[in-house]
């Protein structure tokens, strides 16, 4: 059984091998570029502090050419769509192919058990997913070192945190185990395909990162005085920290939704009237709002005195790893989940 | 003949509310050659499944070489199986059939399949998808003898087959049988490619078994009787399947009871398997229209 569960699936594996080893041609030349082109500029600024590029280091700041930006964003990408390539060629069709074509009616008058059967074919198709899925993230995570160190945002960024670690390995076991279910499920590899695409992005791009991540340790939550200037309110959150919300509250403790220029209080509107003439139209900040020639910016004053404050809310970055292991375990019960339905549908279902 | 290989007491399978197979009761003895007949929709194929194990049936037992139908080795292993579609893995050629074969099956007889591909001129290293539908069911054929099954169990396989393919295929199966320690059920709804290479025939008709028994039996025990018209005809002697009536004369196609005679007054003649099957699948059909 088990020369036939590879021989089957040769081809796909073989294939993803191959795009694992151009990948790796694109990442290791570059990483190890992006890293001296970084540590040189790291140590000239730590000489020549007053070069004006030091005073604001990024990605697109280090790195700027057309060539830059396509290596910047590909190679992230490429981790990022790389569990829902595996879920469409290699989940959705595992099962779906088989009764599509009426091959497990074959398979199945071997002399092997159905459960024999599927438990191999699973073993390998899973073994072979964590291997793939960890060969590119390991490979992502060491060329994202620069990125790191620039921008310090593996945990704020929602598509970083989901390419880089141990995540990635398990949305690959969540995406293609899902996959495997729904080709059980719906026997035809373009609906299991359809299925699994829309559930690749609700689940790993909207629910789990916006719902779910921010919930999984209580936050720490910071309260400045109004209008602090982003600097400002920046100092008080340690850096590589992802905010996770950031609430404007009035003297009474309410919370401020939407438009703060309609909710301020009488003794600010006027305030807002003279800085604000001639735009009738505002729904950004206060800061964005109000020109401010010499700095000043009297609208946040003035609300600062009316009692207004803001919380904000963060989780800091020591707690990645945290993150990490838990978001991993939650696709993993997800994929185990799928994995026991899938046994379940071939099991008790009619060839 | 020997010994019931398949047994059925009131098998039945039902999707939804419709039973494709119902109080289906089948009797299938050792060594034989089982033709199972029946229109299209009639649960040949539901029959099939069930008898090994692909799918469960509704209702009743059915034992098949001694055990019930199941998705385990030992069950498996004495039984070869031809799905309708001729099912292959497209992408692989006959070689790796062979080699599948031999990984999937502990008596798989390798040498044979191989000697077997060569003599019928089938090519082992194109992808099995590029065959054409005979070598394609050849290759199936092959490789359900090389499990040297105790039963082998084929639905349609020459249903999509032109007429040299079939008679290459019905051939390789008689070999086959006549090698020995083979029992083969067979579904079709070729009637005369059945009769070539059966001994036993079960006509299923309306998820119901209308016929179950050897062909020379049913041949001693239906007749065909002609005599001058009858409105009501007694049915002490026989059971009568088809009856077709003119102004002047009755013909009827009837099952002899037991020990029972062709009472004076008919005419009597040898109905052929054909008829007799048509006879009854049509007896079924009224009998779903009434």
């Amino acid at each position: 059984m088990n020369w036939f569960a590879l021989r089957q699936h040769r081809k796909q594996l073989l294939i993803f091998g191959i795009l694992l080893v151009i990948y790796a041609a694109f990442v290791i030349p570059t990483g190890l570029h992006f890293w001296h082109v970084y540590q040189h500029t790291v140590a000239d600024c730590a000489q020549n502090p007053a070069n004006p590029t030091c005073g604001d280091l990024s990605t697109s700041s280090l790195f700027p050419t057309t060539l830059d930006r396509i290596l910047t964003g590909l190679i992230p990408s490429a981790v990022i769509f790389l569990p829902i390539i595996l879920g469409v060629f290699w989940g959705a069709p595992f099962l779906a192919k088989e009764y599509g074509e009426g091959t497990n009616s074959l398979a199945w008058t071997q002399s092997v058990s159905r459960r024999k059967w599927l438990t191999v074919k699973l073993v390998w198709m899973l073994a072979a997913t964590l291997v793939l899925t960890a060969a590119f993230a390991t490979l992502i995570t060491w060329w994202s070192k620069t990125t790191n160190a620039l921008d310090m945002d593996r945990f704020s960024n929602g598509n970083e945190f989901g390419i880089q670690g141990v995540v990635p390995v398990a949305i690959g076991l969540f995406v293609v185990s899902w996959g495997i279910l729904f080709g059980a499920w719906f026997r035809k590899v373009m609906v299991a395909v359809g299925v699994t695409l829309v559930l690749f992005v609700a689940v790993s791009h909207i629910v789990i990162p916006n719902l779910v991540r921010p919930n999984y340790m209580k936050p720490v939550s910071v309260t400045a005085p109004f209008g602090p200037r982003q600097d400002d309110a920046g100092s008080e959150i340690p850096q590589g920290a992802w905010i996770t919300s950031n609430t404007i509250y009035d003297s009474n403790g309410h919370a401020v939704l939407g438009d703060i220029f309609p909710a301020a209080p009488p003794q600010c509107q006027k305030v807002i009237q003279q800085a604000t003439s001639g735009t009738t139209n505002d729904h950004g900040t206060i800061r964005k709002a109000v020109p401010a020639p010499n700095g000043e910016d009297p609208i946040a004053e003035c609300l600062d005195k009316a009692g207004w404050h803001q919380v904000t809310t963060y989780q800091p970055a020591y707690r990645y790893w945290d993150f990490q292991w838990i978001e991993t375990g939650i696709y993993l019960a997800l994929a185990a989940l799928a994995i026991g339905a899938t046994y379940w549908l071939v099991l008790k279902r009619d060839a | 003949m020997g010994a019931a290989v398949i047994q059925t007491k009131g098998l039945g399978k039902r999707y939804g509310s419709f039973w494709a197979l119902e109080n289906c009761n089948i009797s299938v003895p050792a060594g034989s050659v089982s033709a199972l007949v029946g229109p299209n929709g009639a649960g040949k194929s539901t029959l099939l499944k069930i008898l090994v194990g692909l799918n469960r049936a509704s209702a009743g037992q059915g034992e098949v070489l001694g055990k019930a139908p199941a998705q385990e080795e030992s069950f498996l292993s004495d039984i070869g199986y031809l799905a309708q579609e001729i099912p292959l893995y497209k992408n692989l050629n006959a070689a790796d059939h062979i080699k599948m074969g031999a990984h999937l099956n502990k008596r798989f007889d390798k040498e044979f399949m191989q000697k077997r591909l060569k003599d019928l001129q089938i090519p082992l290293d194109r992808p099995v998808g590029k065959l054409s539908g005979g070598q394609r069911a050849q290759v199936a054929l092959a490789l359900a003898l090389a499990k040297k099954p105790k039963l082998l169990l084929l639905d349609e396989p020459v249903a999509a087959l032109d007429p040299l393919a079939r008679h290459d295929f019905l051939s390789s199966l008689a070999q086959a049988v006549a090698d020995g320690g083979l029992t083969v059920v067979m579904s079709s709804h070729l009637l005369a490619d059945l009769e070539r290479v059966s001994d036993h025939v079960i006509v299923l008709a309306a998820g119901k078994t209308q016929l179950c028994d050897e062909i020379e039996t049913v041949l001693n025990e239906h007749k065909l009787l002609v005599g001058p018209r009858q409105n009501k005809i007694p049915e002490d002697d026989f059971a009568i399947i088809h009856e077709t009536h003119t102004i002047r004369q009755s013909t009827l196609l009837v099952h002899l009871k037991k020990g029972a005679k062709v009472p004076n007054g008919w005419q009597q003649h040898e109905p052929n398997i054909e008829e007799i099957i048509l006879a009854y699948m049509g007896q079924a059909k009224e009998g779903g229209e009434k």
